[in-house]
């Protein structure tokens, strides 16, 4: 009897399993992607990582996205039908949009997706000065556009109208600057500019960020916290593609498989699936073995199994063979950077201490030994350069000195000499890491270095921090004089990593180091407001200059990223400038069936 | 008094007992992960921002109150079940622990209920076969079980099973049926299992081999009964309470705090890894409900294991 039971009791729990099947069936082009990280919120006004990024630029339209396979990067129209027209003083822009629908969603009155208006252009910006929002993108627009911020202030009336931003029409959208603002095209393409329809903003208030609903090429199915499953938007048309704009060379792109993409209108899968996968072991265990994630970008520390050489970089021919592969740098960079708001290390009244200061950053610096950090964190695979402006940006400044990034221990104790700092005399200073094995390391190596040229090991004192989130507070707080942090360039100009430096984004803001420079900042006014050209990448590199002269970081060294993916998947990724546009353009060969 | 009001008058007792305990185990619990946690306030905020930006996130945030209102605050939302919305993603923490407890609910119980019957079974053969060979090894393979790292076993049974046999998925919870769940839950129930079993086989080991002794025992064995009879009936029938409550215990892990390894390393949605996220993250409307919900449920489950403790076991209450 109490077998019968038992029996009953595992069938009738099939039974219940069985009912739970509500999934629908597997279309055919399924794409499974995989990410490091887990994206927080999907609505475009939180989207200010890449993880966020990556699907929010799939689910919603900008008005602009870089071309695909152009590098270094180049704008293309997307949601915009062209370029703006823009006024002679360049101050008036004037964007005219392509046809396009949101998908269709419960949120719509009728449940069907409706055409995508200047209306929503100037909604979706607008809504970043609305405190409610609790944007995380209005700085990028901040005293830029006539108006706005004002309206912001004054309770932000839905009804109000804002002089600087403004639908002229169904299908055109009028900007108004208050000065000169170079990259707003950039920033129209970053995830943060998305379009957003105001009906599931108020039907879904804060939920719409698990539940987004824009124009883009995929819609959202489903999310939770290990993947996101997209599937293509019926109602997402553009012009089909076209390779060739789209930066298509033979000599690089060939080996890619794409030309067979060339004229086909994207999406080109049926679905997308996201994983989210921060386990470096979980996600190459999940890639090779070929029945999980379709891509790889491998972890640093696996990256001797991939490689067979790294001058010149080479894959192993077993992985060449097996796999499709790409190596290229990514857009960030990572440095230490001292706090200059302490006086024992940073600016000082006293023109004279300013000055002992700012040796023993030198010092400090010149005893730093990149080569070693990059042999022993990086496998050598990253790049090191003086400065904050990458080899990747059209401003880089291949001239420059590289002593800022050499290893000089003689020239470290010579300052230190000079200025008189003995071991008495030198201050203690807070090392800060977000505790991880790796970044403790990291410290020791730093330490070991230091103490080299005379820096008492006791006075480099280790603070470790739980979690990201808490080290970043802690630099923005002032809690830690030298830190290690990376910055990934939203938009590939240089004004992205030298508004860093800028008096005015002090900490709380970009400006991590507290770095007042005065002339710095009117240079750097200056240079924001110039369009590109010679002039313009003449004034970032003497910027740059200063920021090297005055040794406020120690830096920099870009990363190689190494990316790997099924053969039969038809693609080249892109983990960069915050985008996540090419999984439009991604296909796969021998799909299920 | 009946023996019904009797057990009624215990059971109101007992659950009033137990309001200051949820009380100072949420006070504890508050402060440490709420007050004392991580602050988000610069996660949150845009690249640039202004001070009114920050205050007024902080203000949202509910960072500038005092500790008690906060707390008050905390209590009150525990008790009307409102939770608020987590703070990265917008969605209401009510939604989200309907959606992830079920998940570690099915995620945990094979192992819980599989590893519990086996770690019973090897320690009945222990117990039974005391000081000899089969003794000796089953304790040698607790201790191995115990030593192990549970990241080293996940990684090792992901890469076996997963990677170089291709048997089972490496990660996920695609679960659209009975099949595509056995396929999912298999090589996480004997994670869960590995990780569990040195410990259950030593704890119910010990307690059956001092029952090994007793005179029941002896009598049992005098009248002829078989092993098996004497094992389950006056073995593990007379030590129910120390094995009952042991399992109750590790009710709360299951249905709360989920798996946080497990389920981080084979990218199952579960509470676990929404805990898990929460910690790293700060995010503190998670936080608190995780947090309060494993100290109110671990209360009720203490309550729950004494009170049945009272009635397998009269004598408890006459002690």
């Amino acid at each position: 009897m109490p077998l019968r039971r038992a029996t009953l009791l595992v069938c009738l729990m099939f039974l219940v399993l069985t009912a739970c099947d509500s999934e629908p069936e597997q279309p055919q082009r399924v794409y499974r992607h995989a990410i490091d990280g887990v994206p927080g919120s999907l609505d475009p006004a939180h989207a200010a990582n890449i993880y966020a990024s990556t699907l929010v630029v799939n689910i919603f339209d900008t008005l602009y996205r870089y071309r695909y396979l152009a590098r270094p990067y180049e704008l293309t129209p997307n949601l915009a039908e062209d370029f703006p027209q823009v006024s002679d003083d360049g101050l008036v822009f004037t964007f005219r949009l392509r046809e396009a629908r949101f998908a269709d969603d419960p949120a719509f009155s009728d449940g069907r997706g409706r055409v995508v208006t200047a209306d929503d252009v100037v909604f979706s910006i607008r809504r970043h000065f609305d405190p409610v929002t609790r944007s995380q993108g209005a700085w990028l627009w901040r005293d830029r556009i006539v108006g706005l911020d004002a309206w912001g202030r004054d309770g932000a009336d839905p009804e109000a109208e804002i002089a600087g931003l403004r639908a002229l029409d169904d299908r055109t959208v009028r900007i108004e600057l208050t000065r000169p603002y170079p990259q707003l095209l950039e920033t129209l393409a970053m995830a943060l500019s998305a379009v957003v329809p105001a009906e599931a903003i108020a039907a879904y208030g804060r939920e719409f960020a698990v539940r987004p609903v824009g124009s883009g090429p995929f819609q959202l199915l489903s999310l939770d916290e290990t993947r996101a499953i997209l599937e293509a938007n019926p109602h997402f048309q553009r012009d089909p593609l076209d390779l060739a704009a789209e930066g298509f060379e033979p000599s690089l792109h060939a080996r890619y498989g794409l030309e067979s993409l060339d004229g086909r209108r994207y999406p080109l899968i049926d679905r997308l699936e996201i994983q989210f996968i921060p386990e470096p072991t979980s996600r190459w265990n999940s890639f090779f073995s070929g029945r999980g994630v379709d891509n790889l970008m491998v972890p640093p520390e696996q990256a001797t199994r991939v490689l067979s050489s790294i001058e010149p970089l080479t894959f192993q021919p077993q992985i060449e063979r097996d796999f499709q592969t790409y190596a290229g740098p990514e857009t960030g960079l990572v440095f230490y950077g001292f706090n200059m708001a302490n006086p024992e290390m940073g600016h000082h009244e006293d023109p004279v201490r300013e000055r002992d200061n700012r040796a023993l950053r030198c010092a400090i610096r010149d005893a730093f030994d990149w080569q070693a950090r990059n042999e022993v964190f990086y496998h050598g695979l990253g790049e090191v350069y003086p400065g904050v402006i990458p080899p990747f940006l059209r401003e880089y400044d291949a001239a420059l000195p590289r002593d800022s990034i050499e290893h000089d221990p003689a020239a470290a104790r010579q300052r230190l000499a000079e200025h008189g700092w003995s071991a008495e005399r030198m201050p203690s200073l807070v090392y800060g890491f977000d505790s991880t094995i790796e970044r403790r390391q990291m410290f020791e190596q730093f330490r070991a270095q230091i103490a080299d040229v005379g820096y008492p090991r006791e006075k480099i004192r280790p603070l470790g921090f739980g979690s990201f989130g808490e080290y970043h507070r802690a630099i923005i707080q002032g809690e830690v004089d030298i830190f290690l942090i990376g910055w990934t360039l939203a938009y590939p100009d240089a004004h992205y990593s030298l508004q860093m430096f800028y008096g005015p984004n002090a900490a709380p803001g970009a400006n991590l180091f507290n770095y007042a420079n005065s002339d710095f900042d009117a240079l750097f006014r200056t240079a924001a407001t110039l369009p590109p050209g010679p002039e313009r990448t003449e004034l970032y590199r003497e910027l740059n200059r200063m920021v090297i002269d005055d040794c406020v970081v120690i830096g920099s060294l870009t990363r190689t990223r190494l990316h790997l993916w099924q053969p039969r998947v038809r693609m080249l990724p892109d983990r960069e400038v915050l985008s996540g546009f090419f999984l439009r353009f991604v296909d796969v060969q021998d799909f299920d069936s | 008094m009946s023996r019904r009001s009797a057990r009624l008058d215990l059971v109101l007792r007992r659950l009033a007992g137990a309001v200051p305990l949820i009380l100072g185990v949420t006070l504890i619990s508050f402060l440490l992960t709420v007050y004392f946690g991580p602050d988000q306030t610069y996660a949150l905020v845009g690249k640039n921002p202004t001070v009114t930006e920050v205050e007024q996130l902080r203000a949202e945030l509910g960072y500038d109150q005092p500790v008690l209102v906060r707390y008050m605050d905390y209590l009150k939302r525990l008790t009307t079940l409102d939770l608020g919305h987590a703070h990265s993603t917008g969605e209401s923490v009510r939604s989200i622990l309907a959606r992830t407890i079920p998940v570690s609910v099915l995620l945990v119980a094979p192992g819980l209920i599989l590893g519990t019957l086996l770690a019973l079974g090897l320690a009945a053969l222990a117990a039974w076969h005391q000081g000899g060979t089969l003794d000796r090894i089953i304790s040698a393979v607790s201790v191995v079980g115990m030593s192990l790292s549970l990241v080293v076993v996940l990684i090792g049974l992901q890469a076996v099973f997963g990677v170089w046999l291709g048997w089972f998925p490496v990660r996920g919870w695609a679960v659209n049926g009975p099949i595509d769940y056995l396929h999912h839950v298999a090589v996480p129930t004997l994670a869960f299992m590995i990780a569990t079993l040195g410990y259950n086989v030593r704890f119910f080991r010990a307690v059956l081999a001092a029952e090994m002794t007793s005179e029941q025992v002896r009598t049992a064995r005098a009248f002829g009964l078989g092993p098996v009879r004497i094992m389950i009936v006056h073995v593990i029938g007379s030590n129910l309470l120390p094995i009952v409550t042991r399992v109750l215990f590790s009710l709360p892990l299951l249905v709360i705090s989920g798996s946080l390894l497990i389920e981080s390393q084979f990218g199952i949605p579960g509470v676990g890894r929404i805990t898990f996220g929460a910690i790293t993250s700060g995010d503190q409307p998670i936080l608190m409900a995780v947090v309060g919900l494993s100290a109110v449920l671990f209360v009720i489950t203490v309550t729950v294991a004494d009170l049945l403790c009272r009635l397998v076991d009269p004598r408890v209450h006459q002690r």
